[in-house]
């Protein structure tokens, strides 16, 4: 803890060797919040590396009222969330388009998602989950992928998220509905 | 079918218990800092580009002579609007002397 407060101030000095000791010991964290959330091997790299360039930038606007893993997983889920924002709209400019004769591709859906985390025998099933994840609304997916990828407490995604405990409760009671009725349409079409 | 169907929403939901985390592949600091300085090095490109003594100087000539422009641009169209205003004047005072019922009906001294 005293580490974690040393190595802070030393980065808001912009003490290099401080950046990269932080960097290293919350990389795997960062990345694997974003891989959960995008899906995208590249786009969690990306996102990982614009977290850590923002920490650099803004670490003066740490108070240090939170723990610092709860504001770099804030950062994590915004950036991510922004930048599934920005596909979708993307998505549907380039649909829109393609309508208009002005863009003969179509935008493909993407491809099936492995997570490298997931055991062997559970990776035809996890492939189908997350494809019902993507559906999620963003609440109720960043809560989900917190708690499942990440194993974070309901306590934890609460301060993550800055929602009450039962707020959290219910919002992982709704995605599990929701994922629930994602599957069986799935598996409905799937097994006919 | 419908046990079936239950049976692998049941397994799809449980997949994701006891995963292991994701890790970042090797070198990520060393491909952090180096957008880092990429990043750096174009803001720093722009902002000594702009700095440079001729481009200040050819920057503030181009905005004085914009706004000089604008200045004479104005005046001119104030000038050519008050002269017709003064045309104006004069037709009317014109037709309110030739409209005066009088003098078209006594036209004789």
């Amino acid at each position: 803890m005293n580490d974690e407060r040393e190595l802070i101030a030393l980065l808001k000095k912009k003490d290099r060797k401080a950046f990269k000791i932080i960097v290293e010991a919350w990389q795997d964290m960062v990345y694997n919040t974003a891989l959960g959330l995008l899906q995208n091997a590249e786009d969690a790299e990306d996102t990982a590396q614009e977290v850590f360039i923002q920490v650099y930038d803004s670490i003066l606007t740490f108070k240090e009222e939170s723990k610092f893993s709860t504001w770099l997983y804030r950062i994590t889920v915004t950036k991510s969330l922004d930048l599934i924002r920005k596909k979708k709209r993307k998505k549907r400019f380039a649909f829109v388009q393609s309508l208009y004769g002005k863009n003969d591709e179509l935008v493909n859906d993407p491809s099936d998602f492995f997570h490298p985390g997931v055991k062997l025998e559970n990776k035809e099933n996890a492939v189908v989950l997350f494809k019902a994840v993507e559906k999620l609304p963003a609440n109720q997916k960043t809560a989900f992928i917190l708690n499942k990828t990440e194993g974070l407490s309901y306590g934890e995604i609460s301060e993550i998220m800055k929602l009450s405990g039962s707020a959290v409760d219910a919002l992982l009671q709704r995605a599990k509905k929701n994922l629930q009725t994602h599957l069986k349409e799935y598996y409905e079409v799937a097994l006919k | 079918m419908q046990k079936n169907i239950n049976h692998k929403i049941q397994k799809a939901l449980d997949s994701l218990d006891g995963m292991d985390k994701a890790s970042v592949k090797p070198f990520f600091f060393a491909r952090l800092e180096a957008r880092m300085n990429s990043e750096k090095s174009i803001w720093g490109n722009v902002s000594s580009f702009v700095a440079r003594p001729a481009i200040a100087f050819a920057c503030i000539c181009f905005i004085i002579m914009v706004n000089a422009a604008v200045i004479f641009s104005s005046a001119k169209s104030n000038a050519v609007s008050s002269s017709q205003n003064d045309e104006i004047a004069t037709v009317d005072e014109y037709s309110q002397v030739s409209s005066n019922l009088f003098e078209f009906v006594n036209t004789q001294p």
